[in-house]
């Protein structure tokens, strides 16, 4: 195909805002899949995603489009996550296009994720269409969303092409605006071939499935490759495109986007953002790549079996194949003995590889309290960095505690602004600034802790805003803050795995949470269990759960013993997930709590 | 050589089963109103189909036991209501057990009576056809409790009931009590007991109120509709209970059992004992021959199968028999430890389940009862007993678990 006649682009947008429907329609309305073949959103193959709606991972698809000019245009959509968490992801998807799609929903406006992701395109002076969305809806303001579009981004209101993506209404004018305002890629095509992994996936029978844009020259197949970063040298098993499905070519030339299935059995030896070139009179000089994404949230991840250990690492490997961010060392504990302390990009993020473990691999998984990696400088000068309360070394021994801090942007109507101050208060939040976006609309923003935003922020930004309110988050410094370790002790004994680390001001307030929900999550006990709460050696915090006086059956006769003795069976079974704290049984749940110390009691 | 209890039975599996006398379980599962805890297989507007069911079971009778002649020591009709049946169809199946039974001249036969189902003929009819033990369902001494549970009697048909049971010739009367209630106070419970004992009973039942699968009572406390059972005050009651009996001169038997010296139901020492008793009727559990036995729950179904049985099958089996499940060495050993540690005075004793078993119990459930001990919840009493402690009656499901297989 001639490089005039192909668009690469994305589709950019806030969570929920129809970026997959529309994708699904493109879809449809190329011929690139059937009718038959059709179902809701095509693009987001992982059964999860699907479930939640969500996109989690980039894909590409090439779809042929005949325009209103008669000529017939190759479109790659580079289908891109919606979730703040993946927002890396998004920006990697970006580098492979000259253009995207902006989807607004009419009847919501302008969300925090919109405008992150708009940056992000900016930033890599991509040509931006802007859609709203949805306008089949009752509540659709298509027009008002126009023009808050061209008031707040600068676009053109008169440009902005309202549809429906669920209805199919105005679709095809999108399909022309990408033909008539997206450029064409550029590159020489005689030059030695030079192309970008942007995602990658794994294929039992393909090895490492490399998403490639094709920067500069033809790739063909039997052609050895190298990868100019991991120095791996390859035999590709074929090249091909999306269709949406694989689909082999002959060909992969500058501009174009496709797979190169590298055969490879690792994605260390096939990272996202390396550049792939001929093994013989190749490129000399890589691709622009990424950054690696760092994880910025840490939680012990334990088998409550523990008979599925071996299970569990075999799960993490394989999920990394498909999901580079996710990091994972083992890591012990007294209480919950062999796991793994992994690191992710977000919450969501970490629910998602929760989930995917439960459900793809059968998994059941006691996932301890996230934590953030704190740097700890010791009084020798040394810093070290920490994920893992336990971790922390001696208070004698420390001379400063850092902590990550984020910079927030929160989308809401007016009338929230007190709920979230004090939410955002209540976190050690500070407030930076705040601007209307319209007459009902504010943008507020903050600074948090990190440590503060991984606990329940969202979940109660999405409460009090009775879910109005929309949130987008990066990294803003470490900062020196008085920090202490809460350790919790059960029947005496310390639990790793319940220790926290907190503001010192707040100690005393959090102890006594975490003491009074363990109180009530810690089943009755043959004895006494005392549950304590102290920083150092000082208990700040302390109540007992009473000793169980009475379980039994109270008849059993004849008719009864194959019954009872089941539940007797059953019962016991239930035992076996609890965890021993020295000889106190505890349930997974208590592991928890930490979690849910700001629930109403 | 330890004495064997009974002489030496069959070997099933590595058990020697003791060749002990026969308890025979009749079931009548008919009710005029479900009573609101209860999770027996009992059914109401049913009251039709008793003559024919009363048939049934002499015939179920008659095919099970075929012409061995087997020793019988005790009858137990348990329900559902088996006061709803007229002692002129209970008579010829009492016949039928003496023909087709050896039984003990001793012979315990006891009725479980709903207060107000019995007038004064009745209990008369009763008392000569041979029946002489009666379990009368008191439950609670508090019309409001009664009316919880729908009883449908007061306290009076209670007292009405027993007085009218000893006019004529019952010596052996027991009343069933409830405690651990929702809303129920320590005084409440100390007046219904109180009551009971007025009363003048042989024997008690106490049995801390439980929340069974598909009763009212459980989704009453599941919905909020009522508090759950305090099991902290239930264990009050109980304690005061204990010695309360100890004063009026019971002697507790089995955990939630109470007699007057020597007439604790024998029937139920029978399950207790692990002993072999055969259950006849829709719904009835047996435990013969190293099998247990479930019969078929319907009553309809159950006269229906046992109208077309032809001949006996394979002991203990009938045509009614819905599962047959023969009991292995381990399933036995455990069912002897959760049962007989029910005894709280005799408990498990060593030599016999040396006898049953051909291994020492310290060899089997050794670490299991060191941990038991340790809790103070089972105590050894002399070198051939091992028994529940007062706080293992409390809590004899953290014990019984220790012997169950995961």
């Amino acid at each position: 195909m001639n490089q005039s006649n192909i668009r690469n682009f994305s589709i950019i947008a806030h969570i929920d805002h129809g970026k997959s429907t529309l994708a699904d329609r493109l879809l449809q309305l190329t011929g690139t899949i059937s009718e038959r073949e059709m179902q809701e959103q095509v693009l987001d193959s992982m059964e999860l995603e699907r479930e939640r709606g969500v996109t989690i991972k980039a894909s590409a698809v090439r779809m042929e489009y005949t325009a209103h000019d008669g000529q017939t245009y190759e479109m790659n959509l580079i289908d891109t996550p919606g979730h703040v968490d993946f927002s890396y992801e998004v920006s990697r998807a970006l580098q492979a296009c000259e253009g995207a799609i902006l989807v607004v929903d009419s009847t919501q406006g302008i969300e925090a994720q919109t405008l992150a992701n708009l940056y992000v395109a900016l930033e890599q002076d991509l040509e931006i269409l802007a859609v709203v969305n949805k306008i089949d809806l009752p509540a659709a303001r298509p027009d008002d969303i126009a023009q808050e579009i061209e008031d707040l981004l600068g676009l053109d209101a008169a440009d902005v092409i309202q549809v429906s993506a669920k209805t199919g209404i105005h679709v095809e004018q999108v399909l022309e605006a990408v033909v008539q305002h997206i450029p064409p890629p550029k590159g020489d095509l005689d030059a030695p071939p030079r192309a970008l992994i942007f995602d990658s996936h794994y294929d039992p029978y393909k090895g490492v499935i490399a998403y490639v844009r094709v920067a500069e020259g033809v790739f063909k197949p039997n052609t050895t490759l190298r990868l100019m970063a991991s120095g791996a040298v390859l035999e590709p098993i074929e090249l091909g495109i999306f269709s949406p499905n694989m689909k082999p070519v002959q060909s992969l030339a500058a501009g174009e986007v496709g797979y190169i299935a590298t055969g490879l059995k690792t994605v260390r030896e096939c990272r996202v953002g390396d550049t792939v070139t001929i093994a013989q009179s190749g490129a000399v000089e890589p691709l622009p790549g990424y950054k690696h994404a760092k994880p910025m949230v840490f939680a012990g991840f334990y088998p409550s079996d523990n008979d599925d250990y071996d299970d569990l690492r075999d799960a993490l490997e394989k999920l990394q194949l498909n999901d580079a961010a996710l990091v994972y060392e083992p890591e012990t504990s007294q209480a919950l003995n062999f796991g793994f302390r992994v690191g992710f990009l977000g919450l969501f993020h970490m629910d998602i590889v929760q989930e995917r473990l439960e459900r793809e691999y059968d998994l059941d998984i006691l996932a301890t309290a996230p934590s953030v990696e704190y740097q700890v400088v010791l009084r020798s000068g040394e810093v070290i960095e920490i994920t893992s309360p336990a971790d922390l070394p001696d208070p004698s021994t420390i001379d400063e505690i850092r902590e990550p801090w984020m910079s927030i942007e929160i989308f809401a109507p007016e009338e929230f602004i007190g709920p979230i101050m004090e939410l955002v208060t209540k976190k050690r939040g500070e407030y930076l600034s705040m601007e209307y976006l319209d007459q009902t609309r504010v943008l507020l923003k903050y600074k948090i802790p990190l440590a503060e935003m991984i606990i329940d922020f969202y979940d109660r930004l999405k409460s009090t805003t009775r879910g109005y309110a929309s949130l987008d988050y990066h990294f803003d410094e470490y900062r020196t803050e008085n920090l202490v370790r809460l350790d919790v002790l059960v029947n005496k004994l310390p639990v790793d795995a319940l220790a926290m680390i907190v503001h010192e001001d707040e100690a005393f307030h959090k102890g006594q949470r975490l003491v009074s929900r363990l109180k009530r999550t810690i089943p009755r006990q043959l004895f006494e269990v005392p549950i304590q709460a102290a920083v150092g050696k000082h208990v700040i915090s302390r109540a007992n759960v009473k000793a169980l006086r009475k379980d039994v059956l109270a008849k059993c006769y004849g008719g009864d013993i194959t019954r009872k003795k089941k539940l007797l069976e059953k019962q016991k079974k239930g035992k076996k997930r609890l965890k021993m704290i020295g000889n106190v049984e505890v349930p997974q749940e208590a592991f928890m709590a930490v979690l849910r110390l700001d629930d109403d009691d | 050589m330890p004495q064997r209890p009974y002489a030496p039975g069959s070997v099933t599996s590595g058990v020697h089963l003791p060749e002990s006398p026969l308890a025979l379980y009749y079931h009548i599962p008919f009710c005029q109103i479900r009573c609101t805890y209860c999770a027996f297989n009992t059914y109401t507007r049913l009251e039709s189909l008793i003559p024919g069911y009363a048939e049934a079971l002499i015939r179920e009778t008659r095919l099970v036991a075929g012409s061995a002649r087997r020793p019988a020591v005790t009858i137990y009709f348990g329900g559902g209501t088996p006061s709803l049946i007229p002692p002129r169809l209970i008579a010829p199946l009492l016949d039928a057990c003496a023909e087709v039974f050896d039984l003990a001249p001793d012979v315990e036969i006891t009725l479980e009576a709903n207060p107000g189902t019995t007038d004064r003929a009745y209990l008369q009819e009763l008392r000569a056809i041979g029946v002489n033990r009666l379990s009368v369902g008191m439950q609670s001494a508090h019309a409001r409790e009664l009316h919880l549970f729908a009883r449908g009697h007061g306290v009076d048909e209670v007292r009405e009931t027993v007085t009218l049971a000893r006019a004529a010739g019952f010596e052996n009367i027991s009343l069933d009590l409830i405690y651990g209630v929702p809303q129920q106070t320590l005084d409440m419970w100390q007046t219904s007991l109180e009551t009971a004992l007025d009363i003048g009973p042989d024997h008690l039942s106490m049995y801390s109120l439980g929340l069974e699968d598909g009763t009212p009572m459980q989704r009453w406390v599941e919905r909020g509709h009522l508090p759950a059972p305090d099991s902290d005050l239930a264990a009050d009651m109980y304690e005061w209970a204990d010695e309360r009996l100890a004063r009026a001169g019971f002697e507790q038997y089995e955990i939630s059992n109470w007699a007057r010296p020597g007439l604790a139901c024998r029937h139920n020492l029978h399950y207790w004992r692990s002993l072999p008793y055969l259950g006849l009727g829709a719904g009835a559990h047996g435990y013969a021959g190293g099998k247990r036995t479930v019969t078929v729950l319907h009553p309809a179904h159950y006269i229906e199968r046992i109208q077309q049985q032809p001949a006996p099958l394979p002991y203990p089996a009938s045509a009614a028999t819905d599962t047959i499940e023969p009991i292995d060495a381990r399933q036995a050993m455990v069912e002897t430890m959760m049962m007989g540690l029910r005894l709280v005075q005799e408990g498990v004793a060593l030599s016999t389940f040396r006898a049953w078993f051909g291994r020492d119990l310290w060899e089997v459930y050794g670490a299991e009862l060191d941990r038991l001990i340790a809790f103070g919840l089972v105590e050894l009493p002399t070198a051939d007993q091992v028994r529940l402690t007062p706080r293992g009656r409390l809590l004899g499901n953290h014990v019984f678990a220790e012997f169950i297989q995961e």
